[in-house]
């Protein structure tokens, strides 16, 4: 089988890889990498669980075939928690910051947003992303952006509780 | 097996070029690839080459046009969702670009991709039926502009011949004088495919009588589905009572919907009727 | 506010956790499987050159090249790859490991089998008659079959439950008997991980096994079984398991991945697409339920007669229980005083997708089926659907439909407080009434009770030279949140703080005794062998002369003084412990009158509680229980076509989103008697069963119309209407 090398960005670093045929990037991220906390569901962009950071946007990685790709600034469950917990020197604009994603990640530990914690690293991304677009979202607001992520564990209310107090620890409301 | 090579042309024409063999023949368009990718990754397509078009910048933008919109194909749909533009010109559209999939797929999934993907059941082809948008399609032979309806053949087909691109699409300026309004009835779960999906645009006389009108119906047939007779038993008068219920009459009968999962085809043609009634009786309560 | 939260959270929020399909080893392989496309087939021949030529591919594999026997949970009529014949869309017929995924998917592709279709039987009612194709030649040869030669051809596993009088002439002397039928789909348990594992055959003829597998020491018994090695020789490792719900107690594709690994001489790593999962592993039962409830003149229940004819599928392998049944069916009637009960279970294979457990096996098909009849029955003789319940609820000190000397009953307590709840939410989420009489609005009930079961696990507490203890146990942690649980009673017992406990998985060499997650136990077993573990270990710090210390220095000085040194406890606990809990339902819907749309504006749960070894968790069991049962009643089901499973992907199975939550509001009813050292009862498959019926009990009072066939579609309803005229 003829493969191609791929060479692109993830977690800020240049990274260089052999693809082979119809690989995509959660795949590459998984196994070629060794990033393995971003997970695979569907397939097909329906669940969630292989959410992670491109270009300055969430997409599933399990659509992106890893050629199309290559050049392309890719950000993960572990970048994200590389930038959380100190790791990442000169974060590129437009990422959540450090901040916020330490407040997510200790929202979902506290509020039991997580139980088999098979979505969890695609949640923590789309709530990150959403609080970093909005930070105080309406409750009508974050359920549309979630609606693409599964949980089958928590009936979502552990979820909806974090998303709540991630945000309001990262943007205090103006009330007393 | 091939690993596709994924070229990214930064002109039109350079793209044309590889999409009519100059550069292997074997090219896909890539457009967003959230209806492709699970072909691929099943091994129910293998291309050589995926042709990338996000580097065409002709391709790209929304711009005011004519007092309407010229929407490029590689529009993404959440940029759709979210253009000030459009949400002034035809709310609609952007009301429309949102509900599709879900944030992730919006992220990647264009415009254009949309709409040679030709699903019957997506959402954004019966609203911009209803609008009386049309497409553009280039190849190096030349440039035709049609009406969308007649973009679509049946399920997954097109008038796109392999060495076209479809380019941009245009809404109107007389569309954003009228009110447009789309239902999807998705009773499933909001982030299904609709079982029906309704979009009617009309404009109407300050004493609410119906001067023009265009309907739509997705999701209830082979392709997108414009019924005249629908549009036909609604101009002329004031769209209320009878005249909204035998607009959805002639719905009912030109739907030729088929069993799935989201419901049976009896089923989808009552539907039909059911929600072109209430897109209309929307439309009148808003004058 | 600062709250510790899970044990296994951090782990999981940082993308650190590792789940079988995480696991990479040096010059592993990955894998690819080749399955039927026909329900029922000869196999004729199987071409293999095409898939070789694929560069990287390391073996191909049909039946005839696996020297295992067959597996299962209990019966064991499971091939490993098929053989001679195929019996479902699905089944395992070549396996191929390559360098890489995309290679194996590739060569999986390329392999060429010709088949003969054979007749095929996807019907059980059909499959239970003599005439009838068979699905296996002889299926009560199969090791732990329960049926014999003079059974029925395709004849799975037949059970009668039966207490009281003669059933059928307490019913022929009922002024009313109820003769209804009931309908429930086949499921997927809608865990989001795929099955995945990685097996390794060592040179030396070991095995090592990481597997999305809630139960290491059960699949370690269940392989050696298969692979007909000791079951010393095999060694499951830890993983976290991502979501179960009955769905990963089998051995399912571990078998056929160590095939690989023992052709190849390489670790293999196997991880179907979740279309496989969803057309191909273990999907809930379906089941046709009839109902006769007979009723006397004061609207007291009588008699209850259920009879379920139920898909079984292909294989019986996936059920756990002695009788390889469905124990739930038990429960038909049983939060009722009833004098006569009989309840028959009849599972028949048929050429379709094996079926498994999901999530209170059984429970949600009798309980849609007899709490329908019981809204039935109230609605006909003119009574409130609650006040006919209470009217006949089982009460502490009486017996149980099936003679089960309850310790307790609690079902009317727990009614009311529903009921009370409900009142108050009266009026809230019922923004607008100015919708042209498009909603009409209504609401239901339904009662479910369950009994708690024991089991068995052990629990090893490690002092650590800094005060700390690591807690090993030998179960994962599939979401239930049960190494939270093991983590605050050794907290609470040694006075520690949570971050001076860590609980680890042990893998199956290391600790020698589970039943594994299931059933609702590990709280009750997880509890009382922490606690137990805990007693020792503080008489160890006596025996050391260090009862007097401060706790972890004197933990600390332990491990100083005897390094490595731990102490385990083993648990066994009853099977049968009398004791139940008691769930009422209660659902408030709104149903567009013209296109049967079904909206549940809220959810109220009512559940009977004793004590709870972690409030935040036991919510969240609570709350994702009546989610998944939300998506039972409203949209889940494995749509069948011609014995094919056609509802094969994410977007037409659709598991609920939060985009369509209604709101929830969980009451629970406190001061319930639990079992063990915390008085603990078990919470995990009590909410996602009595939903179902709730809804379609709530559908019929807002439009007058019974949905009897899950999931209760906008279109199902529309039809209803349709019918009656509305």
């Amino acid at each position: 089988m003829s493969a191609r090398t791929v060479e692109l960005f993830v977690n800020g670093r240049r990274v260089q890889a052999p693809v082979e045929g119809a690989e995509f990037l959660a795949e590459f991220l998984r196994e070629r990498l060794g990033l393995a906390g971003t997970k695979v569901g569907c397939g097909i962009g329906a669940c969630g669980l292989c959410t992670v950071w491109m270009d300055g946007q969430v997409v599933s990685s399990c659509l992106v075939p890893a050629v199309v790709a290559a050049g392309r600034h890719v950000w993960t469950v572990e970048g994200l928690t590389d930038l959380a917990e100190g790791r990442v020197t000169d974060a590129p604009p437009g990422l959540p910051s450090p901040q916020l994603v330490q407040a997510v990640q200790r929202a979902f530990v506290q509020c039991e947003g997580l139980q088999c914690g098979i979505c969890t690293p695609g949640q923590v991304w789309a709530v990150c992303a959403l609080l970093s677009e909005e930070p105080r979202p309406s409750e009508e607001r974050v359920r549309e952006f979630l609606a693409g992520n599964l949980c089958r564990c928590t009936g979502y209310q552990g979820i909806l509780r974090a998303v709540r107090q991630a945000s309001e620890e990262w943007a205090p409301s103006e009330d007393p | 097996m091939k690993t596709p090579e994924y070229v990214t042309p930064t002109t039109l024409r350079e793209a044309l070029e590889l999409l009519s063999g100059a550069g292997g023949g074997e090219a896909v368009v890539w457009a967003g690839g959230t209806g492709l990718g699970p072909l691929l990754r099943r091994g129910l397509a293998s291309p050589a080459v995926l042709l990338g078009l996000e580097k065409v910048g002709e391709l790209g933008g929304v711009q005011p046009a004519d007092g309407g919109l010229r929407l490029g194909a590689t529009v993404r749909l959440r940029d759709l969702q979210r253009s000030p533009v459009v949400a002034a010109r035809v709310p609609a559209l952007a009301d429309a670009a949102g509900r599709v999939g879900n944030v992730r797929v919006r992220s990647l999934a264009t415009l254009g991709g949309h709409l040679c993907h030709a699903d019957p059941a997506q959402d954004l082809p019966p609203v911009l039926v209803a609008l009386g948008a049309r497409v553009c399609l280039v190849s190096l032979r030349g440039t035709r502009v049609l009406p969308l309806e007649e973009f679509f053949v049946g399920p997954l087909q097109t008038v796109l011949s392999p060495e076209e691109l479809l380019t941009e699409v245009w809404v109107p300026g007389e569309s954003a004088s009228r009110n447009t309004v789309y239902a999807r009835f998705a009773p499933r779960s909001p982030e299904d495919y609709p079982t029906v999906g309704v979009a009617v645009s009309v404009r109407l006389d300050p004493d609410g009588v119906c001067q023009e009108a265009r309907v739509a119906v997705g999701g209830a047939g082979p392709t997108v589905l414009r019924i005249t007779a629908a549009e036909q038993a609604l101009v002329g008068g004031v769209l209320a009572g009878q005249r909204i219920r035998d607009a959805a009459r002639e719905v009912e009968a030109a739907v030729d919907p088929w069993d799935d999962s989201r419901g049976s085809a009896e089923y989808k043609r009552a539907m039909a009727r059911v929600w072109t009634e209430r897109v209309l009786q929307k439309l009148a309560d808003e004058v | 506010m600062r709250t510790v939260g899970r044990a296994d959270g951090w782990a999981k929020v940082t993308g650190r956790a590792a789940y079988a399909g995480d696991v990479r080893l040096p010059g592993m392989l990955y894998a690819a499987l080749v399955r039927s496309p026909h329900p029922h087939a000869r196999l004729l021949r199987v071409v293999k050159d095409a898939a070789w030529s694929v560069p990287g591919v390391c073996a191909v594999l049909t039946g005839e090249d696996v020297p295992y026997g067959t597996y299962g949970r209990r019966v064991r009529d499971m091939p490993v790859l098929a053989r001679e014949v195929v019996r479902f869309a699905g089944e395992r017929v070549a396996a191929v490991a390559a360098h890489s995924l995309q290679a194996a998917r590739e060569a999986a592709r390329r392999v060429e089998v010709h088949y003969e279709p054979l007749p095929a039987v996807l019907d059980p009612e059909e499959a239970l008659r003599p005439d009838a194709p068979r699905v296996h030649e002889a299926a009560w040869r199969y090791p732990g079959a329960v049926v014999g030669p003079d059974d029925p051809p395709n004849l799975q596993s037949r059970r009668v439950w039966q207490y009281g009088e003669d059933v059928d002439a307490v019913l022929s002397r009922c002024p009313y008997v109820f003769d209804e039928t009931y309908t429930i789909p086949a499921a997927h348990q809608g865990y989001l991980e795929p099955h995945a594992c990685v097996a390794w055959w060592k040179p030396d003829g070991s095995v090592e096994v990481w597997a999305s597998n809630k139960s290491p020491h059960r699949l370690r018994a269940q392989l050696a079984a298969c692979l007909g090695v000791p079951a010393d020789r095999v060694r499951v490792m830890p993983v976290y398991v991502g979501g179960d719900f009955g769905g990963k107690g089998s051995p399912m594709d571990v078998p056929v991945c160590v095939a690989l690994s023992q052709a190849t001489g390489r670790p293999v790593k196997l991880v179907v697409d979740y279309e496989e999962d969803l057309t191909a592993a273990n999907p809930r039962h379906s089941a046709v339920v009839r109902v006769r409830l007979g009723v006397d003149g004061e609207g007291r229940m009588q008699a209850l007669d259920v009879r379920a004819v139920v898909d079984g599928g292909a294989y019986a392998a996936f059920k756990p229980v002695e009788h390889v049944n469905l124990n739930g069916f038990a429960e038909a009637g049983n939060t009722y005083r009833i004098r006569a009960v009989r309840i028959e279970s009849l599972i028949a294979y048929t050429n379709t997708v094996p079926r498994g457990h999901m999530r209170s096996p059984g429970s949600l098909e009798a309980n849609f089926a007899v709490e329908s009849t019981v809204d039935v029955a109230a609605r006909a003789l003119r009574l409130d659907p609650l006040e006919f319940r209470l009217r006949n609820v089982l009460r502490t000190g009486d017996r149980g439909t099936l003679g089960e000397p309850w310790m307790e009953v609690r079902g009317e307590e727990v009614a009311r407080a529903a009921l009370a709840a409900l009142r108050e939410g009266e009026g809230a989420g019922e923004e607008s009434t100015a919708d042209g009489g498009r909603w009409a609005r209504g609401v239901g009930f339904a009662f479910y009770c369950r009994a708690a079961h024991g089991g068995e696990t052990e629990v090893e507490l490690r002092p650590q030279p800094d005060g700390s203890v690591v807690v090993r146990v030998p179960f994962p942690d599939q979401g239930g949140g049960q190494h939270t649980v093991v983590r605050n009673v050794v907290q609470r017992e040694l006075a520690l703080p949570a971050e001076a406990v860590w609980v680890q998985q042990a893998d199956t060499e290391e600790l020698g005794t589970d039943s594994g997650v299931g059933g609702s136990r590990v709280s009750l077993t997880a509890s009382a062998a922490a606690a137990q573990a805990c007693a020792q270990l503080r008489e160890r710090l006596r025996q050391e002369g260090l009862e007097g210390w401060e706790l972890r220095a004197a933990l600390a000085e332990l491990a100083r003084r005897r390094p490595g040194e731990s102490v385990r406890a083993q648990v066994k606990v009853d099977e049968e412990l009398w004791m139940n809990s008691f769930c009422v339902q209660a659902a408030r819907v709104r149903v567009d009158r013209d296109t049967g749309e079904v909206r549940v504006d809220e959810l109220v749960t009512a559940l009977d509680v004793a004590g709870v070894l972690n409030p935040p968790s036991h919510r969240a069991q609570v709350e994702g229980g009546v989610v998944m049962g939300l998506g039972s009643a409203l949209c889940e089901e494995v749509v069948m076509e011609d014995g094919r499973v056609v509802s094969g992907n994410l977007h037409e199975y659709r598991l609920p989103s939060v985009s369509t939550l209604p709101r929830l509001r969980v009451v629970l009813v406190p001061g319930g008697r639990g079992w063990g050292p915390y008085g603990v009862k078990p919470v995990g498959e009590m909410t996602n069963v009595a939903v179902a019926a709730a809804v379609a009990n709530a559908v019929a009072d807002a439009v007058g119309v019974r949905v009897r066939r899950l999931p209760i579609s906008a279109e199902a309803v529309y039809r209803a209407m349709q019918e009656a005229g509305r």
